[in-house]
């Protein structure tokens, strides 16, 4: 007799990403992203290399649901980029390679609270979660800071606050460590260890993806050339010669 | 980076805890009526009105000395020759070689005089309330929705506009680049104009992008919220009759 009351059954949890032959090509031009294939677990910290031009700020708009997927499917915190767009963003964060770009209010504190008044929640929500996601990067007492007068750190972390003030289950940056000085590097590193959560790390500074990540997908023209632990991928001189990266200096 | 347009801070006034929903309903009107000024008292008497609004108002002095300074250098490089043309009339007053039209000369006064007194009105309206919130009052008063968001992202990428101009200028220099008003020097001038532009154009695009990201569907919210006091309505109306005054002395005048 088959008793299936007695099969103990260990249930995968869903992927917090998942990608099946993910294609993008820009209006009569080249194909950006080709076949990409891909799972990444919840609570996962992947590193996101290549080349410039590999096409990952593309992916990252494109699982943001901002660029349109051509072919292919995609699942982001069990939502479709191309049907959910408005759904995505209180799912998905994503930390902008250049932090002017993000910071387009006024004030600090308008900036951050930017995210949480289109969620359309209540103002002493939206106060609380400005309050939370200062506090968080280190920036109490900003609030009514212009941007333009930031630091390159500070306003980072201006960034990285107006996108935790959305609590997103995945967050998603790009050089994130990227006109950081090595003790605003430093922070920035602690402060993702202590935020969690599934994150994709897009970086040219490999140091910074060894220390984070222990997972990596190489990315070169478009297509995914190496998915594997960090030390592995990072350490295989060959690949990295072949697809214009260099082995980080830990590994060497 | 400190520019022109920024702004000091907030300094507690009776301007800056007025209702913006009020404040702009009067300060925008009474902006309009002295742009329609024709005659010098007039003018004089705004511009005095509005210092005596910005004092009252806490603006820094040095700040708005150093605006209206060069609202004035604008104003008269422009204007200055309003003074030498041929007067119709024949009113005119000659020191030397130097001829001054009359007509010439009370134009370009009251020009002077008005602009000084209006864009001492604008910057009551900057330096006492945050953008965001004078934004919003904009919007509540049903200023369009995309004049609103133009202002707004002018505002805070103008400064970034100044930046990359100044990085640009930079590097024109430490490769040799002189102004020496020829056609090599204007054809450059026009490239770091078209570079700007495209810079420009692409930041439009990565800043939209990064806005969509965080939910936004063309609205732009707030927490600010507008209460209306007896005070808001009582500065309103003493902004009103005051302008309206001026403006019926000038018909008077005329």
């Amino acid at each position: 007799m088959n008793d299936a009351s007695a099969i103990s059954v260990t249930a995968t949890p869903a992927p917090a990403i998942s990608v099946t032959g993910l294609t993008f090509a820009y209006p009569a031009g080249p194909t950006v992203l080709d076949q990409l294939r891909f799972e990444i677990a919840a609570g996962e910290a992947v590193g996101l290399v290549g080349p410039n031009g590999a096409g990952k700020t593309t992916l990252f708009l494109c699982l943001a649901g901002v660029a349109p997927i051509a072919a292919g499917q995609a699942r982001v915190a069990g939502l479709d980029p191309a049907a959910d767009r408005k759904q995505l963003p209180a799912k998905v964060g994503i930390v902008f390679q250049n932090s002017d770009d993000q910071l387009f209010s006024a004030s600090v504190g308008d900036d951050v609270a930017f995210g949480p008044l289109n969620l359309r929640l209540p103002a002493a929500e939206v106060r609380a979660r400005v309050a939370e996601a200062l506090a968080r990067v280190g920036l109490t007492g900003f609030e009514s800071r212009v941007p333009h007068h930031l630091s390159g750190g500070e306003k980072r972390r201006a960034a990285l606050a107006g996108v935790l003030a959305m609590r997103p289950e995945i967050l998603l940056l790009d050089e994130p460590s990227m006109f950081l000085d090595p003790r605003g590097r430093r922070e920035l590193l602690a402060l993702l260890g202590e935020i969690g959560g599934t994150q994709i790390i897009a970086a040219h500074d490999l140091g910074f993806i060894l220390e984070r990540c222990r997972r990596v997908l190489a990315l070169d023209r478009g297509r995914l050339v190496a998915d594997g632990p960090a030390r592995e991928v990072l350490a295989d001189a060959a690949l990295m010669e072949a697809h214009g990266l260099e082995v980080p200096y830990p590994l060497r | 980076m400190t520019l022109a347009l920024d702004v000091p801070a907030i300094a507690d006034s009776p301007l800056s805890r007025m209702d913006p929903r009020w404040k702009l309903a009067a300060l925008v009107p009474a902006a309009i009526l002295l742009a329609l000024v024709r005659t010098v008292p007039p003018a004089a008497a705004a511009l005095i009105l509005a210092l005596v609004l910005a004092q009252r108002a806490r603006l820094p002095g040095a700040w708005l000395a150093r605006r209206l300074a060069w609202t004035a250098l604008f104003i008269g490089l422009f204007l200055i020759w309003l003074m030498f043309l041929p007067d119709p009339n024949g009113d005119v007053r000659r020191f030397g070689w130097l001829s001054i039209s009359v007509v010439g000369l009370t134009r370009f006064a009251v020009v002077l005089l008005k602009t000084l007194a209006v864009v001492t009105l604008i910057l009551i309206v900057l330096a006492t309330a945050p953008l965001q919130d004078t934004l919003k009052a904009a919007r509540a008063l049903h200023v369009p929705a995309l004049f609103v968001h133009l202002l707004l992202l002018t505002f805070r990428y103008v400064f970034l506009l100044a930046e990359e101009f100044g990085r640009l200028r930079t590097a024109l220099r430490v490769r040799g680049f002189r102004n020496r008003a020829d056609l090599h020097s204007w054809r450059t001038i026009g490239l770091v104009g078209g570079t700007l532009l495209v810079r420009g154009s692409e930041r439009a695009e990565r800043v939209g992008h990064a806005m969509r990201c965080r939910g936004f569907d063309g609205t732009f919210r707030s927490l600010c919220d507008f209460r209306t006091r007896a005070l808001d309505v009582a500065l309103w109306g003493a902004v009103i009759l005051t302008t309206g005054g001026l403006f019926a002395w000038d018909l008077w005048r005329r």
